[in-house]
């Protein structure tokens, strides 16, 4: 017989295509396993950026203050943007005590609106100040909170600081069950001229873990000798704990799903190449070299393994974006080096399932497998 | 007949029935497992983000205004009206009892602290707290106090008892200041106090006196006063219901919102059972905690059903197969008479049998997977869900069922003799 006559790749096509069911099964489990694959490891390693990014909504976790009494430099802003990058949000905040119409104390704290309403996201607010809208002349509008509106008469009221007296207007009010209810917010500006005092603390959310965080305190700290930079410990300690925490369970998740599916598609495999004993024995006695015959088998599962990584690595990467859309409001982008890894591991359960029950079928004989179990 | 053959079939050629009873065995076993982590992880997340403290602040309704900067209250301490320590009892008698973790009383004052070696008096910040006090109510206790609600306060020593009147602990900035270590006695306003311990916290605590409660009474001379409470309580992220104003709503509704562990009905109850009290959730850990708690139960949900699709696809997959390896007994059984109808329920009969008992097996599997898992994170076991069983089992059934239906019916659907000609 004229081998030329059955290339290898014609023998190839038409045992894949004859046994469709059979192919498709199994392509069908190495779409399965890359797609499993692709997506746990996208999902996993955007986990930490995604998870730290929900702990934004805590709010600051470095607090930089000037020394009792005094104001930080007009300068420290900038520095500290300029230090901690454009992805930290920033807000000041300076206080004073004011006398009300009664004389009572009261805190009023000038800040930035938009950067506190970009950071402070539980701060329930009926309706933003709009600071950029104020007008000269007219009262400053001022964020009361719904403690402080109790000892105050009416939406207008006057507050003395030092002997200067500022009317106010009362534009919103501020729920948020702490210190902050007890407080008059106005915009910083309007707060330096009426005070003459600029900002004495600065509220910092700086993304990142806690070494990250860790990191910018220090840096913090050298720039600024003489300020007060300490980290929100009660924030910062619990959220190392949980991202710690929801990594593990999802590294737990990831390993067993990929061995349950990676064991599946194994024995499906495997299965399937052990059926055709018979095919096996035919080529051999037909003539065939073992080498012939197990290079059929594997170039079979190659083609099905490299089929599958990419059908597979679509449809997790799909599947990734989904999930990050969907939970954490985010665009998780297709992970490139799972490509690879993905096609990797397919090719080695694939080539795996080829290879073992080809250790079985060589020493047998043709004849012994063709007659029957 | 039937049963004897489904028997017969079940246990010969073992080898055979090995790949699919050990694929939907692992496919249960991953499925239970991931809905098991998923179902609880809430909860357990729930215990975890109670080291951010506490969540909701019990103040005197009729107060006045605080006036607190940087932490320090700049208000003489006298001033403004006080809730009842012994009220505190009544906290673990409302609705939600279960739910309250911790209760932090806290009395704010001034006292003078003088060192034992002749030195200048100070006047500093102290708040009475408690430490480790033992809450009683009907024939139950429960351990409360300060430092279990500040997870984040490191301590140097002990911290002081809640009954001695000769105890402190002091923070750290404060101790720095005034050369103290633990050991040390030191006077406050002319009573002899011995140092238990410094406490590091990052935040005003560090400058203050931590005295017991009972100390804290006799020096301000109020009895049973308290200034504020904190409470830690697990509750349910916020949603459409639970920002709704509870006196606006319908009777069913109100009772919906009543029974339900929000912040806010948490407040609510609180406010009932303490008169003149005012509850507030504080907005940043509510608010924060449920942010991250749908977030992360959603991903493990999420991953969750991509376990269970990916199980489903893998253990089709092996069915498939494991009866395409059988199309000969098929065909065998045609030849020799058997109908269609009978040849398919026998097989989905033993398909059935199979996916019952390995899936059950694989129920038991991912329990105990999860209760690992759980342990191993969490430092809590994940409890059997008996409710994972019939889902377990269901799917089980359905996937080697729906797997392994194209593979008999195709068969059916040839000649017997081409079939048993065919070779496996």
């Amino acid at each position: 017989m004229k081998r030329t006559q059955f290339s290898l790749g014609f023998i190839v096509r038409r045992s894949m295509v004859h046994r469709r069911v059979r192919s498709l099964a199994a392509l069908l489990a190495l779409t399965v396993s890359a797609a499993v694959a692709t997506t746990l490891l996208t999902l996993y390693v955007s986990l930490n950026r995604q998870l730290h990014q929900q702990f934004r909504a805590f709010g600051a976790n470095i607090v930089l203050t000037a020394p009792d009494g005094s104001t930080l430099p007009s300068e420290t802003l900038a520095t500290v943007r300029a230090i901690a990058g454009s992805e930290s949000r920033i807000v000041p905040f300076a206080y004073a005590v004011a006398q009300t119409a009664d004389g009572a104390p009261i805190v009023v704290a000038g800040t930035d609106f938009n950067a506190a309403r970009a950071m402070d996201s539980w701060w329930q607010v009926s309706r933003w100040p709009n600071a950029a809208a104020a007008t000269p002349g007219s009262p400053v509008a001022a964020m009361v909170g719904t403690r402080a509106q109790g000892f105050l008469h009416g939406d207008d009221f006057p507050l003395t600081y030092n002997g200067h007296t500022l009317a106010l207007h009362t534009e919103a009010t501020l729920r948020t069950g702490a210190a902050e209810d007890s407080r008059i917010f106005i915009p910083l500006a309007a707060f330096t001229a009426w005070t003459g005092q600029s900002a004495s603390t600065l509220e910092i959310q700086a993304p990142g873990s806690a070494a990250q965080v860790e990191d910018l305190l220090h840096r913090l700290r050298a720039a600024l000798p003489g300020v007060q930079v300490h980290a929100v410990r009660q924030l910062v300690e619990s959220e190392g704990r949980i991202v710690d925490r929801t990594r593990s369970l999802m590294l737990s998740s990831l390993v067993l799903i990929a061995l349950t599916v990676g064991i599946c598609v194994l024995a499906t495999l495997t299965a399937s190449v052990l059926e055709r004993r018979r095919d096996f024995a035919i080529m051999k006695a037909l003539g065939s070299t073992q080498h012939q015959v197990a290079l059929l088998f594997l170039l079979e599962a190659a083609l099905l393994a490299l089929a599958g990584a990419a059908a597979g690595y679509l449809l997790g990467s799909l599947c990734a974006f989904g999930i990050g859309a969907w939970n954490f409001h985010a665009t998780i982008p297709p992970l490139w080096q799972a490509a690879p890894a993905v096609l990797l591991l397919n090719l080695f359960v694939a080539l795996l399932a080829a290879g073992l029950p080809m250790r079985i079928l060589r020493t047998m004989e043709p004849a012994t497998l063709l007659r029957g179990e | 007949m039937f049963f004897r053959l489904l028997l017969e079939s079940l246990f010969r050629q073992r080898r055979r029935k090995l790949l699919a009873a050990t694929a939907i065995l692992l496919g249960t076993a991953t499925v239970t497992a991931m809905l098991a982590i998923g179902t609880s992880v809430g909860d357990k997340l729930n215990h975890e983000l109670s080291s951010y403290g506490a969540n909701i602040l019990v103040t005197p309704k009729a107060d006045t205004l605080d006036v607190v900067v940087g932490g320090v209250s700049i208000r003489p301490a006298t001033a403004g009206s006080y809730l009842r320590e012994s009220d505190l009892t009544k906290l673990k008698g409302i609705f939600w009892r279960n739910n309250i973790l911790n209760l932090s009383p806290e009395l704010p004052l001034h006292a003078t602290l003088t060192q034992a070696q002749p030195s200048q008096p100070a006047t500093v910040p102290a708040l009475g707290l408690w430490f480790h006090h033992t809450l009683h109510y009907g024939t139950e206790s429960y351990a409360m106090g300060a430092p279990a609600m500040h997870r984040w306060w490191r301590l140097q020593g002990a911290w002081p008892a809640d009954a001695a009147l000769d105890q402190a602990a002091i923070g750290s900035k404060l101790a720095a200041q005034m050369h103290i270590a633990p050991g040390d006695s030191v006077a406050l306003n002319g009573e002899p106090v011995r140092i238990t311990g410094i406490v590091s916290s990052g935040d005003a605590t560090d400058r203050t006196l931590l005295l017991p409660l009972a100390l804290a009474q006799k020096i301000t001379g109020q009895p049973d006063a308290v200034r504020r409470v904190e409470v830690q309580a697990l509750t349910k992220p916020e949603d459409a219901l639970a920002r709704r104003n509870p006196d606006s709503l319908s009777p069913a509704l109100h009772d919906r919102w009543y029974c339900s562990p929000y912040a806010n009905s948490i407040a609510y109850q609180i406010q009932e059972a303490l008169p003149n009290a005012q509850a507030e959730p504080i907005r940043r850990i509510t608010q924060g905690e449920g942010t991250i708690l749908q977030r992360i139960s959603g991903l493990m949900w999420l991953v969750a059903l991509a376990a269970l699709l990916a199980a489903s696809f893998a253990v089709a997959a092996s069915m498939t197969t494991a009866i395409l390896e059988r199309k000969q007994e098929i065909g065998l059984m045609r030849a020799m008479g058997a109908s269609q109808f009978s040849v398919a329920s026998l097989f989905f009969a033993e398909t059935a049998l199979l996916s019952l008992l390995s899936g059950a097996l694989g129920y038991l599997l991912g329990s105990l997977l999860a209760a690992r898992v759980g342990w191993e994170i969490f430092h809590s076991t994940i409890a059997f869900n008996p409710v994972l069983l019939p889902a377990a089992l269901g799917m089980a059934l359905l996937v080697s069922i729906a797997g392994g239906a194209p593979s008999v019916l195709r068969t059916l659907g040839m000649q017997p003799a081409a079939v048993l000609r065919e070779d496996g």
